[in-house]
């Protein structure tokens, strides 16, 4: 079973990229389950959720303590994210405009915030980082291209090419960090 | 023949399908965190017509049962949803449709008792119902609920005892994952339209819950005592029927993993049970002989079953997820005993409180606890 926990403020989406993220899982043939924190649901502050992906049904029903995967949706908190714990051998994907070094776990970087802005996606509360976190989720995960798009399609039917467009930059230009 | 539907839904939107599938006639509701997705669901089939129902917006929980009652009693298939609270301010007109032997199904989604407020789960709320009358079940994931509110209504229906579905706020109702819905021509076999005995009717007029002497009462009283405990094996059916039909089990009264062999024997229901069978995997990597059993109905308590399903010698570990107030300790550890006193004298029973008020409860945690109370 795969463990992953999104951390994120209130506001960034954090729920519908646990949800894209569980869907993908089905879609890839597998289980899939998220599990959001719903706490006071407050703009900007501090929110978390938790995705699990396995061959086998899941009977988990706790916050990922130790996942395998952390997901930090904006770089003011990774170190909150990992003090919350990941699992020894965990890897961490941020969203950072640059590569933020994390010591002893592999690192992933993707600029959702550009790519979101550059495919049009934002309000006046700021760029729907989500859907280039998804795409580049989905790519660490090595959950095929198709899949990703597919489940975009599925969740947002016709109405899906900017979403398409971010998801696949991010899906394509997130990176590893060299330690 | 069609085959059974996958779909990613939450523990909510797994209940609101159900009461599609049922064929709902009539549904009062009043919204409460974090029952409120369900009702909200269930409104808007009935607004786009996927529910062919009658959708009662009610001022509170108290009216919301009166109108399920009063619907019910005329002879409709009635189903409401609440949490916490809003369950207690019903807790009167619980007793109304147990004593008036109206088949409701009502799903509660289990979640702390104000004061102070919470929003997360626990079982006080519906563990405080035990004595209204009301059969009960507890469920463990998303597809049980879909699975348990169709058993519920038939059971119901056949003996004239309202029904509650238990599951855990957030942990289930707001959790997202794989939902197999069953074709709706198998769950119309499975559940056929209600056809009550007898139903309030203006063409025949007749007058429903008189004041009664003691003599006419008391056997009313006895009779609903009896019929409790004879949902036992209506249950059983029901689950069994429901598996021939659609190929999915959740156990009938309980629910067991890797028990036969087990001198550990972990004992709890909701969410948290299901979190159990991995702690019981750690446990059992360590060595310790660890088993699960889950009791899935918590009234009628399913006495026989669990005394015939313990291994001998077994250490019962209770992780009680309320408080029996006035007690050391949680209400499933006080059933327990009482079950179990003078038949099997060989079992030991421990007990902990925890994941009060929605403290998590995770795989690593509720194994390192049972490997405690090991020593205790």
């Amino acid at each position: 079973m795969l463990e992953l926990r999104i951390n994120g403020f209130g506001g960034q989406g954090s729920v519908t990229l646990a949800h894209l993220l569980a869907q993908a899982a089905l879609e890839n043939g597998e289980q899939g389950q998220a599990l959001p924190f719903f706490g006071v649901e407050r703009r900007g502050a501090p929110v978390r959720a938790a995705v699990r992906m396995s061959s086998t049904t899941i009977h988990a029903h706790s916050q990922c303590e130790l996942p395998d995967y952390v997901v930090v949706m904006s770089e003011k908190l990774t170190e909150a994210a990992l003090s919350e714990g990941i699992n020894e051998i965990g890897t961490v994907i941020i969203n950072a405009p640059h590569a933020v070094p994390v010591k002893k776990h592999p690192t992933w970087q993707v600029d959702a915030d550009t790519i979101a802005r550059e495919a049009g996606l934002f309000s006046a509360d700021g760029p729907f980082i989500n859907i280039p976190l998804f795409g580049a989720v989905c790519r660490v995960l090595n959950i095929p291209q198709n899949v990703m798009e597919q489940t975009i399609l599925n969740k947002w039917p016709g109405n899906g090419e900017r979403n398409l467009d971010a998801a696949g930059k991010a899906y394509n230009t997130v990176k590893q960090i060299n330690i | 023949m069609k085959a059974a539907e996958v779909v990613m839904g939450t523990g909510a939107r797994a209940a609101a399908l159900a009461v599609k599938s049922a064929r709902v006639d009539v549904v009062p509701g009043y919204p409460i965190t974090p029952q409120t997705s369900i009702i909200e669901a269930v409104a808007a089939m009935v607004e786009n017509g996927e529910l062919h129902a009658r959708f009662i917006p009610v001022e509170g929980e108290h009216s919301a049962m009166a109108a399920a009652v009063a619907a019910s009693a005329a002879g409709a298939r009635v189903f409401t949803a609440t949490s916490a609270n809003g369950l207690l301010y019903m807790h009167e007109v619980l007793h109304m449709a147990s004593g008036g032997r109206l088949p409701v199904v009502m799903c509660n989604v289990n979640r702390g008792i104000f004061a102070p407020w919470t929003l997360w789960a626990d079982h006080q709320d519906s563990m405080a119902q035990r004595d209204t009358g009301w059969i009960q079940y507890h469920c463990s994931s998303n597809q049980e609920v879909f699975n348990t509110i169709l058993q519920a209504f038939r059971v119901a229906e056949q003996i004239n005892i309202p029904v509650m579905v238990n599951f855990d706020g957030f942990a289930i109702s707001h959790c997202l994952m794989p939902l197999t819905l069953p074709p709706q021509e198998d769950i119309d076999r499975f559940l056929p339209p209600h056809e009550p005995e007898w139903r309030l009717d203006p063409a025949h007029p007749s007058s429903f819950s008189n004041v009664t002497n003691a003599e006419e009462y008391a056997p009313f009283r006895q009779m609903l005592s009896d019929d409790i405990m004879a949902a036992i094996p209506l249950v059983k059916q029901a689950a069994q029927e429901y598996k021939d039909i659609t190929g999915m089990w959740d156990g009938d009264t309980i629910d067991t993993y890797r028990l036969e062999d087990a001198e550990v024997v972990a004992f709890a229901v909701n969410s948290m049970a299901a979190e159990l069978k991995l702690s019981i995997d750690i446990l059992r990597q360590q060595g310790i002989k660890a088993g699960l059993l889950r009791p899935r109905l918590y009234l009628p308590f399913p006495a026989e079953d669990i005394i015939n399903a313990l291994p001998q010698n077994a250490q019962v570990m209770v992780l009680d997820r309320n408080y029996n107030f006035g007690h050391p300790g949680g209400i499933l550890a006080s059933e327990l005993k009482s079950a179990l006193f003078g038949r099997r004298n060989d079992i030991t029973v421990k007990n902990r409180v925890m994941g009060i008020g929605g403290i998590d409860l995770p795989r690593r945690f509720m194994a390192d606890e049972i490997r405690a109370m090991m020593d205790e």
